[in-house]
């Protein structure tokens, strides 16, 4: 039975919570708003003060949908951020779930398994992607393993066809282990009244997980395919350290195209513009992905 | 006759069961082997190869052990002035935001977590929604403001942002909901102050959910790039991810230099998680637990 709030318990909880929410309104909430206020002006760094232009900066990026020789940067980029994400959120969902439901059938070397398989995701980006800047050189290690198997590897990050595939397989490789344990935590919290009356009832394996497991497991998806989306959108660090956009534009991120215009150009204003349109358009994919991933399952 | 078609299907099955069973596990540990194997062999080969000398870095076919052995690209790299100040950077940075963000996150997620008051549940909510904004979207904003303020390069600039993380909120919210509640109340009846509960009785309970906070706000600090590249601007006030960026740029194809830099920053937190790994995985598999 929970008490009635009294105005010390109120008080004293306040207190508890004014550094979090003062930094939470400053760095956060403001910093939103600031942003959204900020891409109605131009802004750059001691020239000259902030002008008001209203909807410029984004007729301006409207405009780069129809340049003459194809869309502008901040197009390409959002389309790297799309096939990114397609591809990334998909491959780390997957595998993820692979990682999280073999682990969970075991138990001799479990915790082994499990340690072993978090090191990517522990690591700095920085020092992976220096890591495998050298892996993916064409003579490196990468296409030595490709080449026992008979494949002869690509020019992974100098060609233009295949260095965005490159970064993806390297993100889905640090992002996977950490969404391995969101699952397997899940997993370990399935009532096992489920699979009792499951095997009662003589369920198979194929249909227990098809039937029982997966649709549990629902909301956990949704969060994993979220974060996932969110964070495929927001790649920077691996590009800037191993490709800085290219080659072609090829590896252009839609955070890497707002770096560049902000502290590159100077273009303050319309580098927040972007990423306004860059958040209602993970915005908008969250959205559509809790409707098709139904999470309102309770038990 | 009849004994017999009864038993003998009954049996089959049976048999047939037990043969699947080993056969799953087989292929279960044949899978998990080879994700060892994907999760291991970068840090090992690049491991080795950082003794290796500028001559045989790429060479083809590409060997495991270096041959000569050298550590001539550890001593190029601690010749460089700026690495132990890089080092050092990196720890202050790390060391800040692990240890505010523990205090700050903990005495929120026992606010929300333990009392009733007005506000809570709006407070948790936004928590979580702002969790689920991108962190890149507030970049520009928070640099302008930083600028303004007069605090570029300073670690002040780095560590502001950082010092109480709404993930951490959530985790130590998750910790202390399942708590008991007689302890608390115990001490409040004896009249002891929220305060005196919080830090004297309450924190020492819930020891692993701070190691878990504290260690992953270290490694989220000493990884962290694209802040500390926007706030920091000279070579004394870098920290190891963005030295190791421009040490890329000054060499550029010296891979056997870039692979003993980046070991630099990759052993100190190897070692670390080795030593805290299951802090490290209860605070990440909370999230899974209660989504």
């Amino acid at each position: 039975m929970p008490e009635a709030p009294t105005s010390s318990t109120s008080v004293a909880a306040y207190i508890f919570l004014s550094p979090y929410l003062i930094l939470l309104s400053v760095f956060t909430i403001f910093a939103v708003l600031y942003g959204l206020f900020l891409s109605f002006f131009t802004v750059d760094i001691g020239i000259s003060a902030p002008v008001f232009v209203g909807f410029r900066n984004y007729v301006t990026l409207w405009n780069q949908l129809f340049y003459s020789g194809g869309v502008g940067d901040f197009w390409i980029a959002m389309l790297n951020g799309l096939k990114f994400a397609v591809v990334v959120v998909s491959g780390q969902t997957a595998l993820a779930l692979l990682l999280a439901l073999l682990l969970h059938r075991i138990t001799f070397l479990k915790g082994v398994f499990r340690t072993i398989f978090y090191l990517p995701a522990v690591t700095s980006s920085i020092a992976i992607s220096l890591i495998f800047i050298w892996l993916y050189t064409p003579q490196g290690f990468i296409n030595y393993w490709l080449s026992l198997l008979h494949i002869s590897g690509p020019r992974w990050l100098e060609d233009p066809a295949t260095a965005l595939f490159a970064i993806m397989l390297l993100n889905i490789w640090t992002t996977a282990p950490t969404f391995m344990l969101f699952f397997l935590g899940a997993l370990e919290g399935i009532p096992q009244q489920f699979y009792e009356a499951a095997v009662v009832d003589g369920g198979n394996r194929s249909r227990i997980f098809w039937h029982i497991t997966l649709p549990l497991l629902r909301p956990i998806i949704f969060l994993v395919v979220a974060l996932g989306t969110i964070s495929s959108f927001q790649v920077f660090d691996q590009v800037k350290i191993m490709t800085e956009g290219g080659p072609l534009q090829s590896t252009l991120t839609p955070v890497y195209e707002m770096y560049t215009t902000a502290f590159g150009d100077d273009k303050f204003g319309l580098a927040a513009a972007m990423s306004v349109l860059l958040f209602l358009i993970i915005f908008a994919i969250t959205s559509l992905q809790r409707r098709f991933i139904d999470t309102d399952l309770q038990y | 006759m009849a004994q017999t078609q009864v038993q003998v299907p009954a049996k089959m099955t049976l048999f047939h069961r037990k043969r699947r069973f080993r056969l799953l596990d087989i292929i279960t540990y044949l899978l998990l082997g080879v994700f060892l194997c994907t999760s291991l062999a970068p840090f090992i080969f690049s491991f080795f190869s950082s003794f290796k000398t500028f001559a045989h870095i790429l060479d083809y076919p590409p060997s495991l052990f270096p041959n000569p052995w050298t550590w001539g690209n550890y001593a190029t790299i601690l010749r460089n002035g700026n690495f132990p100040r890089w080092l050092l950077n990196s720890f202050i940075f790390a060391g800040g935001t692990m240890i505010f963000n523990v205090l700050f996150s903990s005495m929120a997620g026992y606010a929300l977590a333990r009392m009733r008051f007005s506000g809570r549940r709006l407070i948790f909510l936004t928590t979580l929604a702002v969790m689920l904004i991108p962190l890149p979207i507030t970049m520009i904003p928070k640099f302008l403001m930083v600028s303004s303020l007069g605090l570029v390069n300073t670690y002040f600039a780095l560590l502001l942002p950082f010092m109480a993380q709404p993930f951490s909120v959530f985790i130590m919210v998750q910790f202390f909901k399942s708590l008991p509640r007689e302890m608390e109340e115990a001490a409040l009846i004896d009249g002891a102050s929220y305060y005196r509960t919080f830090f004297q009785i309450i924190l020492p309970l819930v020891k692993p959910a701070l190691i878990a906070v504290a260690i992953l706000s270290f490694q989220g600090a000493w990884n962290e790039f694209s802040w500390s590249l926007l706030v920091l601007n000279s070579p004394d006030m870098y920290t190891l991810p963005i030295g190791l960026l421009f040490f890329k740029g000054a060499h550029y194809t010296e891979y056997n230099l870039l692979l003993a830099g980046s070991m630099f920053n990759t052993i100190p937190l190897l070692v670390l998680f080795f030593i805290l790994q299951r802090y490290f995985i209860r605070g990440i598999a909370t999230v899974g637990l209660k989504g």
